[in-house]
């Protein structure tokens, strides 16, 4: 579309030049402000990465100025106690997990919802706005007991479920959302052609939900990722720990040292954001497709 | 009519486990409301006295009132940023997804490490914030952050917009990216400007994610309690107390189970209320525009 | 009679044969962990090679995540084998029948310091061997204090006018005094004569605040420092107790921080701090008075599944030599009597006002005061901070008022 109006522009004489010029300069400008404000979003967490790099003594001489040189010793500290590789791999299979049951149970409940609009439906609605009104400390210790009754405490099913169940009504709540907006007419000419409910879901439905999948896989992985009251709670095996316990257990919380939060801080956060980067173009890649069909 | 029925069926697994998950704890704790419950060991029953103590003192009225109005302050504030950012990436496709993601970072932090982050920033005697303004020449606009009542709840507040701006920002930006180009394009052949695209052609469409957007960071909002936790546990003097604050401090200082558990349930039913009013107002302005 | 059938089951496990697992002995400590060593893993290390068929598991779970994560599984019947606990834990558990009684007849009973034996036992059972008493006071920066002329930690309350007033006229912030624990420290030292301790009595409503001269004065105390320059009452609102401002300390930022000796390590790990932990300037004594905190010890919850071995983790503690290395790592005193000193020398001038008897127990750490107490004080005192100039009642009357409604 931009072409169009560029050669546009150029056919019609020197006189519209001026009018590109000034709209490739406003556009520049307008990404640079854009970008400038994102990394004005970006300066605690600068501040962070930076004072991770500190001693102790330049955090309490120079909060704010830059290290005088990259001082590793916090990191070579937090990396020989934190166990983080192991952890690291753990969280990262808990997170890919769960988001996989979040994804599908909840698209799944989330159909019917979206388009039958009856008693049945409100009162299942309400039963998630429940789920999702509940505080997390509520659910702590019956969670706790149907776990050890089901013997499932200590195990990777087991945290994988009870984060599920957390995140569930979230994922429910989303899906009714986008769904209702998907146009009737794409799924009755599929139930023209003899599909079943299930292949309605699967074939027509869940394509378009691409994007919404996108943006709730983060808000799971996110939560997942860094929850710690779940996994102290449920596993003890030091194996199967996760990262965030890693932090938890190197930062403590009585009298909190710079030089352990924040370079514990960085770690912990650093895989997610790397997964997220790697999701990101995945996913979208697959939401702008499903848009140009 | 009735193959469109069994379409229920797809509920199942999300019920079942939202029943052995939610329900069951949500009885038990409305049980638990009736009585004095310390957290372990036996449970007397004391009727509605633990009700009869959240109406009748000030103190628990106020902490409702904070909570509604810190969830105005952050969700108006959140839904406007992320509209802001999610219309101007929505303009600017070369750095979409960079600035997406850049954005988000902060979303990605677990809370205890934002908390302590700003913690250090707001810090009244060497905190980042204050001694970036001195730096800057601007030495007279330094606050005592999180020390002045009538200061810290705005201060934790920001902390949290700070926080979630990416969130809606995605969310918004899902949005848009369901718009169908073509109405953009129409848009702009009539000579429409930029503000007015965004004004006549997109708001409207973007009303599914304005509803789940709001209610979802008014949910969120409404529950939080890590951000003041860490930042004030409440203070100064009670400040920026919110209902999950005193939750989370009757429940574990004081072992008060029985009665963190009727605080929960008023709680549950102030979620429950705010967003189902949400729900129906912002489903029938979809429905009108 | 416990060591002979263990020696017996032993034996019975040797005679087995190999197959036999070790016992995993499932500790839960909210100490232990790298940002708070207390020596543990030395002595886990020790206690695994005198007793090689038991592996220790110590899971780290901080004080207030305890709350969460503890009680689903003594509810449940599946309880850690050992878990760390402090008085308020002793009361609430051990009341509903989770702990074991440890026995009154164990050596170490009669040896606890008596006061501490006294907070601890419950109906003449004692739930939970004791592990430290730990104090709390001023930490001095005495750097800081030598710029100013002077060469001595303060301990009366003229002497810490003095210091603010020296140190504040060289232009160094003489002290943090933020409401939600520094304070609490001076009014409690100013506002409990050890000599006539009626904490308990204020804890069971006998006594009234508003009345009691003793904490209008200790107000009034605040006042004066505020009126020597010590701290400015409003800017100590915004500051953590527990993270930015024991970094200012660190920083060499401000001379004076009233904090728990817990600290001392993390302090004596930064280069060039000069400092000394001092007991609190209290207007009832000319040493300073000590505030002994009675800290956690460890508990056995009645439905352990290697309570024998849990119990040779407890006598291994009760050894004096292992107990040493964990006060001296803590930087605490022991709670028995006759213990060793392991307290580092800049400690001296707490370590002298607890040998001449200056001294008094937290009444929080002995719920003497009840724990809706706690929070009404950090709250009001930051209240009282915020508003200097509000008559005494008004702050008074709050702690009243949650004592009543606490009964």
């Amino acid at each position: 579309m931009t072409s169009t109006a560029d050669t546009h522009a150029a056919a019609s004489g020197p006189s519209l030049d001026w009018d590109l010029i000034r709209r490739k300069t406003k556009s520049y400008f307008a990404h640079g402000l854009v970008l400038l404000l994102v990394a004005i979003m970006l300066l605690p967490l600068f501040y962070m990465v930076m004072m991770s790099f500190k001693t102790s003594t330049e955090i309490a001489n120079d909060p704010l100025g830059l290290p005088a040189s990259l001082y590793w010793g916090n990191y070579m500290e937090a990396l020989s106690s934190m166990g983080y590789a192991r952890s690291v791999l753990n969280s990262m299979g808990i997170t890919v997990s769960v988001i996989l049951v979040v994804v599908l149970a909840g698209a799944m409940a989330a159909y019917p919802l979206a388009r039958l609009q009856n008693r049945v439906s409100r009162i299942i609605v309400m039963i998630m706005a429940l789920g999702l009104a509940t505080p997390n400390f509520v659910t702590i210790t019956p969670i706790y007991v149907i776990f050890r009754d089901l013997g499932l405490l200590d195990s990777c099913l087991g945290i994988v479920l009870a984060f599920a169940a957390l995140k569930l009504p979230l994922a429910v709540f989303f899906y009714t959302g986008f769904i209702a907006a998907i146009p009737v007419e794409l799924e009755e000419a599929a139930r023209l052609d003899n599909c079943n409910n299930w292949q309605v879901f699967w074939h027509v439905i869940r394509p378009l939900l691409a994007p919404v999948t996108a943006t709730l896989s983060l808000f799971v992985m996110i939560m997942v990722w860094n929850d710690f009251i779940y996994p102290l709670l449920l596993l003890t095996d030091k194996d199967k720990l996760t990262v965030m316990i890693a932090v938890y257990k190197f930062v403590g919380n009585t009298g909190i040292d710079p030089t352990k939060l924040f370079p514990a801080a960085v770690l912990g956060s650093l895989p997610l954001l790397v997964m997220f980067a790697v999701f990101q173009r995945k996913i979208m890649a697959g939401a702008t497709a499903g848009a140009v069909k | 009519m009735r193959a469109r029925n069994s379409l229920y069926i797809f509920t199942i697994p999300a019920l079942a486990v939202l029943t052995l998950f939610f329900i069951h704890p949500i009885i038990l704790t409305a049980d638990m409301s009736f009585t004095s419950f310390k957290g372990i060991g036996a449970a007397e029953p004391v009727g509605w006295k633990n009700y009869d103590r959240i109406v009748s003192r000030d103190r628990y009225l106020d902490a409702i009132w904070i909570t509604l109005w810190y969830t105005v302050i952050v969700v108006t504030a959140l839904t406007i940023t992320g509209m802001f950012f999610a219309a101007v990436l929505h303009r600017l496709p070369a750095i979409r997804n960079f600035s997406r993601a850049a954005l988000y970072t902060p979303a990605m932090m677990s809370f205890v490490v934002v908390g302590y982050i700003w913690q250090f920033l707001y810090s009244p005697l060497n905190g980042g914030i204050n001694v970036a303004l001195r730096d800057l020449g601007l030495g007279a606009w330094e606050q005592n952050w999180l020390g002045n009542p009538d200061l810290a709840l705005y201060s934790v507040a920001f902390t949290q917009i700070w926080m979630f701006t990416g969130f809606t920002c995605a969310i918004f930006l899902a949005g848009f990216a369901g718009i169908p180009e073509e109405i953009g394009e129409a848009g702009k052949l009539e000579g429409a400007t930029s503000w007015q695209r965004f004004r006549y052609l997109e708001l409207p469409l973007l009303g599914p994610s304005i509803t789940v957007s709001v209610i979802l960071t008014t949910i969120g909002t409404l529950k939080t309690f890590e951000l003041p936790f860490i930042l004030t546990n409440g203070g100064p003097d009670g400040a920026t107390r919110m209902l999950s604050i005193e939750i989370i401090n009757n429940l574990f200082g004081q072992y008060k189970f029985g009665f963190a558990s009727a605080l929960s349930i008023v709680m549950l039913i102030i979620v429950l209320a705010v967003s189902f009013i949400q729900n129906k107002v912002l489903r029938d302005r979809e429905n009108v525009t | 009679m416990i060591r002979t059938f263990f020696t017996t089951s032993a034996l019975a496990f040797v005679l087995a044969g190999t197959a036999q697992a070790q016992t995993v002995l499932d500790v839960v400590a909210w100490k232990g962990n790298e940002a708070e060593p207390a020596g543990l893993p030395e002595l886990i290390e020790k206690f695994e090679a005198a007793n090689p068929d038991i592996d220790v598991e110590l899971t780290y779970v901080a004080r207030k995540d305890v709350d969460k994560v503890i009680p689903p599984r003594l509810q449940s019947g599946n309880p850690p084998d050992v878990t760390m606990v402090d008085s308020s834990l002793v009361e609430l558990w051990g009341g509903a029948g989770f702990l074991k009684d440890l026995s009154t007849e164990s050596d170490w009973y009669g040896n606890m310091i008596p006061a501490v034996q006294n907070v601890m036992t419950t109906d003449g059972k004692i739930m939970v061997f004791p592990l430290e008493v730990i104090g709390m006071g001023n930490f001095v920066n005495m750097d800081l204090l030598a710029q100013a002329g002077i060469d001595k930690a303060p301990v009366t309350i003229d002497e810490l006018t003095a210091a603010c007033q020296a140190l504040s006229a060289e232009g160094i912030a003489p002290m943090i005094f933020a409401g939600t624990f520094p304070a609490m420290l001076f009014v409690g030292a100013n506002g409990i004569d050890p000599a006539n301790n009626t904490s308990a009595k204020f804890g069971m409503g006998e006594m009234s605040f508003v009345e009691d001269a003793n904490f209008n004065a200790s107000l009034d105390g605040v006042r004066d420092l505020v009126a020597a320059e010590c701290f400015d009452p409003e800017l100590q609102a915004g500051l953590d107790p527990w993270a930015t401002a024991p970094q200012e300390f660190k920083s060499g930022n401000v001379a004076i921080l009233p904090q728990g000796a817990w600290n001392i390590g993390g302090f004596s790990s930064v280069d060039g701090l000069n400092y000394q932990f001092a007991p609190m300037p209290s207007s009832f004594t000319e040493y300073g008075l000590a505030l002994d905190l009675v800290g956690p010890g460890w508990a056995i919850p009645t439905e352990a599944a290697n309570a024998e071995a849990a119990r040779k983790w407890v006598d291994f503690f009760a050894e004096e030599e292992n107990l040493n290395v964990f006060l001296e790592a803590e930087g605490a005193y022991s709670p028995f009597m006759g213990g060793k000193a392991t307290m580092p020398d800049l400690a001296t001038p707490y370590t002298e006002a607890r040998e001449k008897g200056s001294l008094i127990l937290w009444p929080f750490s002995t719920l003497e005061f009840p724990k809706p107490l706690q929070s009404e004080w950090e709250d009001s005192i930051t209240g009282f901070l915020l508003d200097i100039d509000q008559p005494n009642e008004t702050t008074l009357q709050r702690w009243d008022d949650t004592i009543e409604d606490n009964l």
